[in-house]
C-alpha cells in the first residue's frame, strides 16, 4: 500500500517537474530566442553532471533518515580534486589521479559516517563542521590558487561528447543513477534504506544493521563527491579549490524538488535527476540572460523553501 | 517566578574547563609570539569578539531550543547595510542604530515564520534563506562595497559610561536580560522544554510555536545589535560580510556546553567559548598560520569537542531517545 502511494507520488512529481521544465524553457526562449540549440543541451548536461552525482549522494543520505543530511558534499568535491592534484604534483603517476579522487572522496565520506554513526553527532552539525574543514583545507593547501596540469587524455574524456551528449554524463552520471535506482527498488539493501528512513526503530527491531548501512551511505555520498571532483578536473582542466561552493544548497534543493522527504524514507532517484536538469536549465538560462551568479543562489534558495512549504501543505491536507 | 531548574539546565564544570583552556592558550601564544601578550592585542581580541558574542547569545537560545540558524551572518550583513545607507543619508546615528536593530528583528521574524509556520527543519530553511539573503546583500550593494561611511556612529559608540566602553555595557545588558529570561521566567523553562522534546512540551500546554518564533526574533534582534557595532568598528559593508559568523557562533556555543540536541543551555559557557575561539584565531595568525586555515581550525574545534562528548557517551542516551 505504501509502495502504491509512493509510486503515485513519484509519477506526480515527475509530471510536475516536466511541466516546470517545459515552462522554464518556453519562458527563457521567449526572453532570449537564440538560446536553445544543440550546444546548449551539451552545456546544460555538462553542468548537470557534477550536481547530479552530488545530489544522488545527498538523496541517499536523506532517504536513510536519522535526520541525515550531508552539508560537506561541496567541500568533498573540492578537496578530493585538490588533494589528487597535489599528489600528482608530488610525483604520483597521472593514471592514479582518477582512483585517488574517488578514494579520497570515500575517505572523507567515511569520516562523516563515523562521526554520525559511532560518535552520535547530529548529521547537520557534524557535516557543517566537516564542510568548513574540507572546503577550508581545499583553499588553504594552495593558498586559494587553481592547480593546472591535467593531461590531454583526461580532457578528451571530460570535454568530449557523443551526438551532443557529454561523455562524463553518459559514462558516469547516467550509470550511477541507473545503479542507484535498481539497488533502491530491487535489492534488500535498497529496501533497508527505505525502511531505516521510514521508521528507524522498527528497522533496528527487524534486524537491519542500521549503523553499518548508514556508514556505507555516507561513504557512497563521499565517493560520488570524489567522482564529481574528478569530473571537474577532466572538464575544467585544472583543480579549482572553490569548485564545490554552494553544492550543498543546490544538491539539497534538487533532492527536495525531486520529491525526497526531508525526514527520509520517501522519494526516488528519477525525480532527483529531473530536478537537477530543471535547476541547471534555470541556472544556465539566467547565466545567458547575464544575471549575476549570486542571483542563482537566491533563486535556488527560494526554490528550496517553496518546495518544502508546498510539500508540507499537501501532506497536511492528506 | 520559577526557582526550580530542570535537570541538565547547567552543565557542570564546563565553564572551569573552558577558562583553563583560555588561560592555557594565552600562555602558549604569549610564549610563541612576542606580539600576542600586549595590551593592544588584548583590546583587538575583545573588539573582534563583540559581534560574535551578541550573535552567539542568540545562537545559544536557538540551539537550546533544538533549532539553528546558518543565515545569521547575512542577517547581520543586511542590518549593517540598512545602517550604512542611513548614515550616508546623514540620518542621526541613534536613529540609524535603532533602524538596524529593527531590521535584524524583522529578518528574525522572516526566518522564524519560515521555520515555524512553514514547519521546515531549521537547518534546511536557514540554508535556503542564506542563499536568499546573500542575493539580497548583492542586490542591495549592487556589486560595490559600501565604504567610507560617516564616522558619526563610531563617535557615538566611543562614549564611555563611568569609564566602561559602551560595547561592554550592551553585552552585559543583553547577557543579563537573557539570563533573567532563561532562569527566572516561564519563557526559559518553556524554551528548554521545547528543546528537550517539542511534542512533550506541546502536550504539556506550552505554546511551542510562539516560543520558537520568539527565539528566532531574539536571535535576529541580537544580530541587528551586532550590526551596529560592526558598522561602528569597520565603517564598511562588503559582499562577504558575516560569511563565517554562523559557523563561529555554532562552534562557540557548542564549545560552551550548550547541547546541539536542545534542552541544555550555558550562557557563561558561550561567552567563554567565544573568547577561546577568538584567542585561538588571533594567536594562530600571530604565530604565522595563514588566515585561510581559520575556518579549518574552527570546524576542527567544533568536530573535536563533539567527538569528545560523543566518546564520553554523554550524547548517546539522548540521541537514542531523540530518534525513536
Amino acid at each position: 500500500m505504501i509502495a502504491l502511494g509512493k509510486m503515485r507520488g513519484q509519477n506526480l512529481i515527475l509530471a510536475i517537474l516536466a511541466a516546470l521544465w517545459v515552462a522554464t524553457i518556453i519562458g527563457l526562449s521567449v526572453l532570449s530566442p537564440a538560446m536553445f540549440n544543440a550546444g546548449t543541451v551539451t552545456n546544460i548536461l555538462q553542468f548537470s553532471t557534477i550536481l547530479s552525482l552530488v545530489a544522488l549522494g545527498q538523496t541517499l543520505v536523506i532517504l536513510s533518515g536519522g535526520a541525515g543530511i550531508d552539508l560537506s558534499i561541496g567541500g568533498t568535491v573540492s578537496l578530493s580534486a585538490m588533494l589528487a592534484m597535489l599528489a600528482f604534483k608530488a610525483g604520483m603517476p597521472i593514471v592514479l589521479v582518477p582512483p585517488a579522487c574517488i578514494l579520497i572522496g570515500l575517505a572523507l565520506g567515511a569520516i562523516n559516517g563515523l562521526l554520525v554513526t559511532k560518535l552520535r553527532i547530529l548529521p547537520l552539525i557534524a557535516t557543517l563542521g566537516t564542510l568548513f574543514i574540507y572546503s577550508g583545507t581545499a583553499l588553504a593547501v594552495t593558498g586559494g590558487a587553481a592547480m593546472s596540469g591535467v593531461p590531454a587524455w583526461m580532457l578528451a574524456w571530460g570535454r568530449g561528447s557523443i551526438s551532443s551528449l557529454p561523455l562524463p554524463f553518459i559514462t558516469i552520471a547516467l550509470p550511477a543513477f541507473g545503479i542507484a535506482g535498481i539497488v533502491l527498488l530491487w535489492t534488500a539493501w535498497g529496501r533497508w534504506i527505505y525502511a531505516m528512513g521510514f521508521n528507524e526503530r522498527s528497522a533496528r527491531l527487524v534486524g537491519i544493521p542500521v549503523d553499518r548501512v548508514r556508514l556505507l551511505i555516507y561513504m557512497i555520498s563521499g565517493g560520488l563527491g570524489g567522482l564529481g571532483g574528478l569530473i571537474s578536473l577532466a572538464w575544467l582542466g585544472s583543480g579549482r579549490p572553490n569548485i564545490g561552493q554552494n553544492l550543498e544548497l543546490e544538491s539539497l534543493t534538487a533532492a527536495m524538488l525531486g520529491g525526497v522527504a526531508i525526514v527520509g524514507g520517501r522519494g526516488g532517484v528519477g525525480g532527483v535527476l529531473a530536478a537537477v536538469l530543471l535547476l541547471v536549465t534555470l541556472k544556465t538560462g539566467l547565466l545567458r540572460l547575464n544575471v549575476n551568479t549570486v542571483w542563482q543562489v537566491g533563486v535556488v534558495g527560494v526554490l528550496l523553501i517553496a518546495v518544502l512549504i508546498a510539500d508540507r501543505l499537501t501532506t497536511h491536507r492528506r | 517566578m520559577i526557582k526550580v531548574l530542570p535537570r541538565g539546565a547547567v552543565p557542570e564544570n564546563r565553564e572551569l574547563l573552558l577558562l583553563g583552556a583560555c588561560v592555557l592558550a594565552i600562555v602558549l601564544f604569549a610564549v610563541s609570539s612576542p606580539f600576542f601578550a600586549t595590551a593592544d592585542n588584548a583590546v583587538t581580541i575583545l573588539r573582534n569578539s563583540v559581534e560574535l558574542l551578541l550573535i552567539s547569545l542568540g545562537m545559544s537560545l536557538l540551539l537550546a531550543m533544538g533549532g539553528v540558524d546558518v543565515s545569521i551572518g547575512t542577517v547581520m550583513g543586511l542590518a549593517a547595510f540598512v545602517i550604512g545607507r542611513l548614515l550616508i543619508a546623514t540620518v542621526d546615528p541613534v536613529l540609524a542604530a535603532i533602524a538596524g536593530i529593527l531590521a535584524g528583528a524583522a529578518l528574525g521574524m522572516v526566518t522564524g515564520a519560515v521555520v515555524v509556520f512553514g514547519r521546515i527543519p531549521a537547518i534546511v530553511a536557514t540554508l535556503g534563506l542564506l542563499g536568499v539573503y546573500k542575493a539580497a546583500i548583492y542586490l542591495a550593494l549592487g556589486g560595490a562595497w559600501l565604504s567610507g561611511l560617516p564616522p558619526t556612529l563610531t563617535a557615538m559608540l566611543q562614549v564611555r559610561l563611568v569609564g566602561v566602553p559602551i560595547a561592554v555595557i550592551v553585552i552585559a545588558l543583553s547577557y543579563g536580560a537573557i539570563w533573567l529570561a532563561m532562569r527566572r521566567t516561564p519563557f526559559g523553562l518553556h524554551l528548554l522544554a521545547v528543546g528537550n522534546s517539542e511534542e512533550k512540551a506541546r502536550l504539556q500546554g506550552v505554546n511551542t510555536k510562539l516560543i520558537q518564533f520568539s527565539t528566532f526574533v531574539i536571535s535576529g534582534t541580537l544580530a541587528g545589535v551586532a550590526a551596529v557595532f560592526y558598522i561602528g568598528t569597520y565603517r564598511n559593508v562588503e559582499m562577504t560580510i558575516g560569511s563565517t559568523l554562523a559557523l563561529d557562533a555554532i562552534a562557540a556555543v557548542v564549545l560552551g556546553g550548550t547541547s546541539i540536541l536542545g534542552g541544555k543551555c550555558s550562557l557563561l559557557g558561550t561567552v567563554l567559548g567565544v573568547l577561546l575561539l577568538r584567542i585561538l584565531q588571533n594567536g594562530l595568525l600571530l604565530i604565522g598560520v595563514p588566515s585561510l586555515w581559520q575556518t579549518v581550525v574552527t570546524g576542527a574545534l567544533l568536530i573535536g569537542v563533539l567527538s569528545i562528548e560523543g566518546l564520553s557517551g554523554r550524547l548517546q542516551l539522548k540521541f537514542a531517545g531523540a530518534t525513536q
